[in-house]
């Protein structure tokens, strides 16, 4: 599956985060957190397993994240890329 | 329930909440967003292009999730407009409120912090990384609307200076020439100078016409606070990043905007580790050479008279045919830009 075009998915609340895909010829992702330093690793973790799931190699992740747990951060991917994959 | 505000009956109810917030109403905006409740307007925001502003809450509904709501709305909007990052400016004590969602302090000044959101600052950097000269540098930032001998005098005497000096093309297009003529005429004006960087300022050059005043008093002088914001944005972030140690800007007879810019600049820049250096413009006849000059004369179509404010480059591009739609715009207006 391949980043298509720009997309974004979640919201600000608390617990939850904030997902922006773009498509980009490299992979990267780029996470701000309020939990960062204790977290972003696990964030990291999670988001990748997503990316690799669906055989996503390429484009540019970026995420605010505001504690969200392990399956909002599941659910905000899957949805971001379902959209940005579409068509 | 969160809707765009559109109404005459809306648009009075998300006035009233603003001012009673101790705020004022702007009508420049792209979106208008309310938040109800019970059919009462509880909180309202909008977006202004890549700014967020007049976000303002109900006493009774402050500390929830609110602000959270109506800036996720505010920033799925601006970024389906193409934007992605966002800057909001606020009192310092609502600073922490946006740095829990992820905004990040930009500027600390006494009467504003400006936050942003996206990383924009840090993405602007990295990218301009392949740019970066080691040494004692300076900066000039320039509209060039357009490329004059003025603006060349200057930017050759700062180059003779200076290891490497850095050409900051301000972004922002409400110019007669639009950014990617000024740009290339800047680069084509000064591609002999072999120490001289050219680029944009991106959005990181603050400008007078977007930044928002609705949380000032009447009584703040804003266009000053205005001026020290895009000075110490440039001077704590932008000045360490390419190692500028002078900045340079030219004498400025007539405007009094211009003028008080460089005042401020010496005042603001010192406390970053920049000098300012000014530069005597150069004179053509009785004159100094000006853009503003420029569009004079071609608002009289003197195109002759060009040819002693302008080189070779700019010029041509004047008689273009992409210049010509700019010729006649600017014969149809009195603006000073």
């Amino acid at each position: 599956m391949d980043i298509r075009r720009k997309v974004q998915a979640g919201t600000m609340q608390s617990s939850d985060l904030m997902i922006f895909l773009e498509p980009a010829d490299t992979l990267s992702i780029e996470i701000e957190s309020t939990v960062k330093k204790q977290f972003e690793h696990l964030i990291r973790a999670r988001i990748e397993a997503v990316l690799e799931r669906h055989g996503v190699k390429t484009g540019t992740v970026r995420v605010t994240d505001r504690g969200a747990l392990d399956y909002a951060i599941e659910a905000r991917m899957e949805t971001a890329l379902g959209r940005a994959t579409e068509g | 329930m969160i809707a765009q505000l559109l109404t005459r009956d809306e648009l009075q109810r998300a006035r009233a909440l603003v001012e009673r917030s101790g705020l004022s109403f702007e009508e420049r905006y792209d979106n208008l967003l309310g938040l109800f409740e019970g059919g009462a307007l509880v909180a309202v925001g909008a977006r202004d292009g890549n700014v967020l502003k007049m976000l303002a809450i109900e006493a009774s509904h402050q500390g929830g999730g609110l602000l959270g709501e109506l800036v996720t709305e505010l920033i799925r909007l601006g970024y389906a407009a193409g934007f992605d990052a966002f800057f909001v400016y606020t009192r310092p004590g609502s600073a922490p409120s946006f740095e829990a969602l992820n905004f990040r302090r930009l500027v600390n000044h006494p009467q504003l912090t400006l936050l942003e959101y996206g990383r924009g600052l840090e993405r602007y950097l990295e990218a301009q990384r392949p740019l970066v000269r080691e040494g004692d540098n300076g900066a000039v930032v320039v509209n060039c609307n357009p490329f004059t001998f003025g603006h060349r005098f200057l930017i050759e005497t700062a180059a003779a200076q200076v290891a490497t000096l850095y050409v900051f093309v301000v972004r922002e297009d409400r110019s007669a020439f639009p950014f990617a003529a000024r740009m290339r005429l800047v680069a084509e004006g000064v591609a002999d100078l072999s120490n001289v960087v050219v680029l944009e300022s991106s959005r990181y050059a603050i400008s007078s016409l977007t930044f928002p005043a609705y949380f000032l008093k009447k009584s703040d002088p804003v266009a000053q606070i205005q001026m020290e914001t895009d000075l110490l944005l440039f001077g704590r972030h932008i000045a360490p990043f390419f190692g500028i140690r002078r900045r340079f800007i030219g004498s400025e007879p007539t405007c009094r905007t211009t003028r008080t810019y460089g005042e401020t600049m010496k005042r603001i820049l010192p406390a970053c580790g920049v000098e300012t250096v000014q530069i005597e413009r150069r004179q053509v006849g009785d004159e100094a050479v000006s853009a503003f000059r420029v569009r004079q004369a071609l608002r009289r179509e003197a195109y002759e008279s060009l040819r002693t404010l302008v080189p070779e480059s700019t010029l041509a591009f004047i008689l273009s045919e992409e210049g010509r739609a700019i010729r006649e715009k600017l014969l149809n207006s009195h603006g000073r830009h």
